[in-house]
């Protein structure tokens, strides 16, 4: 053995407390998230505030076309200006936040559901069925995953399921892998064996003993999933695959706009920076997340 | 002697790795080439119908069908596909009428320099600013990097190029917002169209090969080597050069290979943004107008580079790593 391992072994998983402590007191968690990421949450919890009072805040309909004359500047009537149709802008920025967040809120639940119970199963089950299953998700995750989503979703047709659920499945391996690792960790603990002694089914044990270790993990791998969908979300739909319009959409409100960026940047620059600092904020959450859940480092 | 025996043994492993990894791979190329297929072909819509147009009588739909061979099973025709695609005949594209190798050509000549570019001026600069970082640890100048790697890495790159358009292009007048480098007049000009589309793709991917560098380097500063390095009182530059940044390369070079492979994807997007004529751009108007062998052939290009370069990342690992550990012990 060397003195000193040169490079830390990877995290492969984020344990909670066993027993006793594992229903611990959401207060207690939010004390241990870092400064930046109990600012990182008041801001996430605002957006969706914002995005879901939108009929209420929004000072116009996001998709009435000429509530003022194309591509105005910010004014007092409208914060944001006017977009090429003469839309408000402000009113489609809100509106596309609950796009933004139901979309890929529902991808990178769809995302751990399917992940996590492979996992789970890959995990608890090894051998033969652990070997192939992670080979073929291994192969699957080896395609560029905008090039997959634009071949799906150029096939399918574009619309709000069909780019969820492609968005979803695409992020399945990777979350399918980090959950088998941090099941792998408790296989052989000795409440598994015992409960295995006990001779309860491998449903059980996988849901009762090993799913609670895991939580953390998997609440983890939903905000980095959140965050990676929303970037890919964004994306298609930026590319012309995404919600059919006049659906208000970060993505393709910025592809829009590109070509009157020399009458007015707004109908550009305002969903960009709401897209920009959407994801910002899911990461900063994210990480402080991992490091209060994590072991300290 | 014990030494010389433990080596033969230890190449053997490692090689017979390297090729496990090679072979997965190729098998993995196989099951894409059918993912792809899949994903185009079998997926709602005939392919005849698409091509004719919904105007198109029953009868001149039902010609083409025969003559593109539609009515063969799904199975047949992946074979006969794949067959002319390792011949070399990648099909004719709906759209233009003309053969498809043809028409990826000038497109990939496009993609490839945009990438090369990109790799060019990428590996340099982050492993500069990781070591810088790794060197000045949490000082004002690790911490002002590490922010502002954190936004790079959370902003995305479709948004990043957006946001260069809006200030160097609209705000300030100085680079041209399209990168059209097929209507270029000289190389300068072309290579002033490039800046942006660069500048967008590195701020997309520095973030990650910095935070690697950084890291590693670390704990190889604070490892023993360096230490009785620095007891010898050698010089911190040839400290730096010659011992710390060796070591500190391995999980730095797997980085910037997975960083390659991120760029396959982040090319198709940035592309798009600049309207630049790559393979990119010509795949997002090949779905547009299903323009099927279009996007199985530039698929299947970029997802092969994609395989090749995540090899290479699992190869540099494997030939790294164990070679690090016979050195510090």
């Amino acid at each position: 053995m060397s003195p000193g391992k040169r490079f830390a072994e990877p995290v492969a998983t984020v344990p909670l407390a066993p027993a006793g402590a594992r229903r611990r007191a959401v207060g207690d968690f939010l004390a241990r998230l870092p400064p930046a990421a109990r600012l990182a949450l008041l801001l996430l919890l605002a957006a969706v505030a914002a995005s879901a009072l939108a009929p209420w805040i929004a000072p116009f309909s996001p998709i009435e076309i000429f509530v003022g004359s194309p591509l105005e500047p910010p004014s007092l009537v409208h914060l944001l200006g006017t977009d090429t149709l003469g839309r408000d802008v402000l009113s489609r920025v809100l509106y596309g936040g609950r796009t933004a967040l139901l979309m890929s809120g529902s991808a990178a639940a769809l995302t751990v559901l399917v992940g996590g119970g492979l996992g789970l199963v890959l995990g608890y089950s090894g051998g033969l069925v652990d070997e192939i299953g992670m080979r073929v998700l291994e192969i699957v995750a080896s395609i560029p995953s905008v090039i997959l989503a634009l071949l799906v979703v150029g096939a399918l047709g574009p619309s709000i399921p069909v780019v969820i659920v492609t968005v979803g499945l695409l992020a399945v391996p990777s979350s399918t892998r980090v959950v088998r690792a941090a099941a792998l960790a408790f296989v052989a603990e000795d409440f598994v064996l015992a409960a295995k002694a006990r001779g309860e089914s491998r449903f059980a044990i996988a849901w009762h003993e090993i799913l609670p270790n895991v939580a953390g993990t998997l609440l983890v791998e939903f905000a980095i999933r959140t965050g990676w969908a929303v970037i890919l979300i964004g994306a298609l739909a930026f590319l012309g695959f995404g919600a059919p319009p006049p659906t208000p959409d970060w993505g393709a409100m910025i592809n829009e706009g590109r070509g009157a960026l020399d009458a007015s940047i707004w109908p550009v620059v305002a969903p960009a920076l709401a897209i920009a600092a959407l994801v910002l904020t899911v990461n900063v959450l994210t990480d402080g997340i991992a490091r209060a859940l994590g072991p300290a480092r | 002697m014990a030494e010389v025996a433990s080596r033969l043994s230890g190449a053997d492993p490692v090689l017979r790795l390297v090729l496990r990894r090679i072979l997965l791979s190729l098998v993995s190329f196989f099951v894409i080439s059918a993912v792809i297929f899949a994903a185009v072909e079998i997926l709602p819509g005939d392919t005849a119908q698409r091509a004719l147009g919904r105007e198109a009588t029953a009868e001149s739909v039902a010609i083409l069908r025969n003559e593109m061979g539609l009515h063969d099973p799904a199975i047949v025709r992946y074979g006969r596909w794949l067959g002319n695609v390792v011949k070399g005949d990648l099909g004719v594209s709906m759209v233009s009428k003309r053969p498809v190798a043809d028409t990826l050509a000038q497109p990939l000549r496009h993609t490839f320099l945009l990438g090369a570019l990109v790799l060019a001026i990428h590996i340099p600069l982050s492993l500069f600013i990781g070591v810088s970082c790794a060197l000045t640890r949490d000082g004002p100048l690790d911490l002002a990097l590490s922010a502002l790697v954190l936004v790079a890495m959370s902003v995305p790159d479709f948004v990043i190029g957006i946001f260069l358009i809006v200030v160097f292009s609209v705000e300030l007048g100085w680079l041209p917002p399209l990168a059209l480098i097929d209507q270029a007049n000289s190389w300068t000009e072309a290579l002033w169209m490039l800046v942006l589309p660069v500048l967008a793709l590195n701020a997309a991917m520095t973030a990650y090969v910095v935070r690697q560098t950084r890291d590693s380097m670390i704990e190889v500063l604070n490892s023993d080597f360096v230490r009785v390095a620095r007891l010898r009182g050698l010089p911190p530059v040839r400290i730096l050069l010659s011992h710390a940044l060796p070591s500190a390369l391995g999980p730095a070079i797997n980085a910037i290979a997975l960083n390659a492979a991120w760029l396959v994807g982040g090319i198709v997007v940035v592309e798009a943004v600049f309207n630049y004529p790559g393979l990119g751009r010509l795949l997002v108007e090949g779905v547009r107008f299903h323009d099927v062998p279009i996007i199985q052939a530039i698929a299947l290009i970029l997802s092969g580079t994609h395989v090749a370069l995540n090899l290479a990342a699992d190869i540099a690992t494997t030939l790294l790593s164990p070679k690090l550990r016979t050195q510090t012990s």
